[in-house]
């Protein structure tokens, strides 16, 4: 039951803040669209092990392809989100092919590789994507036949936290599932899991490619509901800054990817709002403090909380 | 879902009632970069609209002006978008300003479209920009409206043949357009046309490479920054200048790096339409006013376009208040004297139609400070791009 409770809690949280803050959709939007990426490095790095500043690859793979999709064959949502989830998982099953035969700084390496690469092919084929300009005239019809997507953002945001309950859910099962046991096994020892008969490297390209997929559909759903896509889509910076998000809430954990986006989202949201000139030392102090005081992210929190509360003899929760 | 269909008319209400009230508090949300590499951009801004503050007010027409900045950090059409929607929703402001990245300005075309927002960029030089929404109005200028000019002038001095570098990317393609187009309707011949990755560095192969070539003249496009530093190094020590290949440029000299530059940088020639060494009344007024506020401020292009964006932006608050149709209306067709000399809103392109300048890069003998110093006005021009 607690292993549900709080992703319930999460859900209602988010209910709730549509309630809360009806002007700042376009905000919250993002945070939910952030958290899907996420998720998905935390499902290639937390759960897999595989080291990745690239994920922003998929990202902006599913959402050229999405983007294009809905203009030149059909504007429906769905399709298109399914469209963005076999583009970005095509290019991190062909990528993860070679990758995944690599280890460690190598893979980092190969990881940024394939993005700026992408970056660079979308940036030349400016007659398809638009170029620096960006790719726009992406008009989507309502979803599901009911909801069009207005300028407030009210049908974005609830259509975006669908996607994302879908996902989470998603995970959460795949990762409870012996398949996901077999990556943490991979995770923790490679080579016990190759002793004891597990096809390891099979094991790494399924979990890349399930990963490219919902970075995919992350990618596709931000071209859905800015009715944009932008070169931006394969920054390294992106990449970058969702390991970051990661890690700030914790590795290996769903909840974790959540929780880590929403902090750190909202302090640069409310620091670059409050201040537009400094904003970024606030962030900056926020993720060494986090770094250093809790190297285990946000999530391991509470179980040291509990362990100071009970003399630190009790069993380790974190 | 109830709760939110009723929600969402008094919502709607809510925005078009704080649109069609009678204006008292005017808010503009300024939407540029103030971190990472670019925040000198945001700067400039901040500083330009201090310096109109201080000289006019902040009320036109009996309307309280209040400005609100956002930063974008770089060029991020997501981010862009999302922040204009917030403003527009949430801060309730009537117009936006800014934009100093094409790709930025581009991804709120839907928003002001349908909130009707007059949105004035302060920089953003694609031509194809204001085709996008009725309420773009630009003060900057347009990679045409600077390059096509350069062309005449070039052929006008008897250069016959140029070789074009220009950085691969969205402006540096417009200027090659522009500059190649128009070069060769004189009957001038191009030579060729590089173009250099956005991060290069070392600029020996490309220059080597127009040496061989030989042209008359070096048709140059690059973003500011380093790489003009680099680039001008490379031009003397490579042994272009000796050669008599003349510089033709545009924004390479600009002020805010022309003193790092140092004496490479003397004799170049450039077509532009700002130079902080522009002699009038209204330069000399802006200058003043913005020293006094920070001793250290250098004024160029960025700061011009902010300076005379506000004062659009004063000039549209005053007739119209927040309504933005009628604003944008009034603002068609506007003449006033920009430090930068005379402008006039073109009612059809939405740019300015203002000077070309043609410079020379001189050390000042008063201040020994480097100058773009102004040769005579090539052209009096709108967005020449516009068309294509």
């Amino acid at each position: 039951m607690r292993d549900h409770l709080v992703p319930i809690v999460m859900g209602l949280v988010a209910v709730g803040l549509f309630f809360a803050f009806p002007y700042d959709l376009a905000f919250l939007t993002r945070v939910l669209v952030t958290i899907v990426l996420v998720l998905s490095v935390d499902l290639v790095l937390g759960y897999a092990g595989i080291p990745t500043l690239g994920q922003a690859a998929m990202f902006g793979t599913g959402a050229y392809a999405a983007g294009l999709f809905a203009i030149h064959v059909w504007g429906d949502p769905l399709a298109g989100l399914v469209v963005g989830a076999v583009a970005g998982a095509a290019i991190a099953l062909v990528s993860g092919l070679v990758l995944m035969r690599t280890r460690g700084l190598t893979v980092i390496m190969l990881t940024i590789a394939v993005a700026a690469i992408l970056h660079e092919i979308a940036n030349r084929a400016r007659d398809l994507t638009g170029g620096a300009d960006g790719l726009r005239g992406i008009r989507m019809q309502p979803v599901l036949g009911l909801w069009e997507f207005d300028f407030i953002g009210r049908t974005g945001y609830w259509y975006a936290l669908v996607v994302v309950i879908v996902v989470y859910v998603g995970l959460s099962i795949l990762t409870r599932s012996s398949f996901g046991l077999g990556l943490r096994g991979i995770h923790d020892s490679p080579e016990r899991m190759r002793a004891i008969g597990a096809p390891v490297y099979w094991r790494l390209v399924t979990a890349y490619t399930i990963g490219g997929g919902i970075a995919g559909i992350a990618g596709a759903l931000n071209a859905q509901i800015t009715q944009l896509v932008s070169l931006e889509g394969f920054a390294f910076s992106l990449s970058a800054e969702a390991l970051i998000m990661l890690i700030l809430g914790g590795t290996g954990r769903l909840v974790g990817a959540v929780i880590g986006v929403a902090l750190f989202m909202t302090v640069h949201h409310f620091a670059a709002a409050n201040d537009p000139f400094n904003w970024l030392f606030v962030i900056g102090a926020m993720v060494l403090v986090v770094v250093f005081f809790l190297p285990q992210g946000i999530i391991s929190l509470p179980g040291i909380l509990l362990r100071h509360l009970r003399g630190g003899r009790d069993a380790d929760r974190a | 879902m109830t709760a939110i269909s009723r929600f969402a008319p008094a919502l709607a209400l809510g925005i078009v009632v704080a649109q069609a009230a009678v204006a008292e508090d005017i808010r503009v949300g300024v939407i540029a970069p103030f971190s990472g590499p670019f925040a000198q951009y945001g700067t400039q801004y901040q500083q330009a609209i201090e310096a109109y503050q201080a000289q006019h007010g902040t009320s036109a027409g009996g309307n309280e002006i209040e400005f609100i900045y956002r930063d974008v950090g770089g060029v991020d059409p997501d981010l862009a978008r999302s922040l204009a929607q917030e403003l527009l929703i949430r801060d309730e402001v009537d117009y936006l300003a800014g934009f100093t990245f094409t790709p930025n300005a581009l991804a709120v075309a839907p928003l002001i479209e349908q909130s009707q927002t007059p949105t004035v960029i302060f920089n953003a030089a694609t031509s194809a920009i204001n085709r996008d929404s009725e309420f773009y109005l630009r003060t900057s200028y347009t990679l045409w409206q600077v390059s096509a000019p350069m062309a005449e002038w070039a052929y006008e001095q008897g250069v016959r043949s140029v070789v074009t570098t220009v950085t691969d990317y969205g402006p540096g393609i417009d200027a090659e357009n522009a500059f190649v187009e128009t070069f060769e309707a004189l009957g001038g011949e191009v030579l060729d046309s590089i173009r250099m990755p956005l991060s290069t560095t070392d600029f020996t192969p490309y220059l080597q490479s127009v040496l061989e070539q030989s042209p008359d003249g070096l048709f140059v496009f690059l973003p500011g920054g380093p790489p003009t530093y680099t680039f001008t190094r490379t031009y003397n020590e490579n042994g272009l200048r000796e050669d008599g290949i003349m510089f033709l440029g545009t924004a390479e000299t600009e002020e805010s790096n022309l003193q790092a530059l140092g004496d490479p940088a003397l004799g170049l020639m450039t077509a532009y339409h700002y130079s902080e060494a522009h002699d009038s009344e209204a330069n000399a007024e802006f200058l003043a006013t913005l020293r006094e506020l920070h001793p250290d401020a250098i004024a160029n292009w960025a700061s011009v376009g902010a300076y005379d964006g506000v004062h659009l932006i004063y000039e549209m608050v005053e007739a119209a208040g927040s309504d933005g149709p009628a604003a944008v209306q009034h603002a068609l067709g506007l003449e006033w004297e920009s430090p930068r000399g005379p402008v006039t809103m073109d009612p059809e392109s939405r740019t300015v139609i203002q000077n070309v300048y043609i410079r020379e890069v001189i050390r000042n003998p008063d201040t020994g400070l480097l100058e773009n110093v102004e040769q005579g006005i090539i052209a009096t021009v709108g967005d020449l791009g516009w068309d294509r």
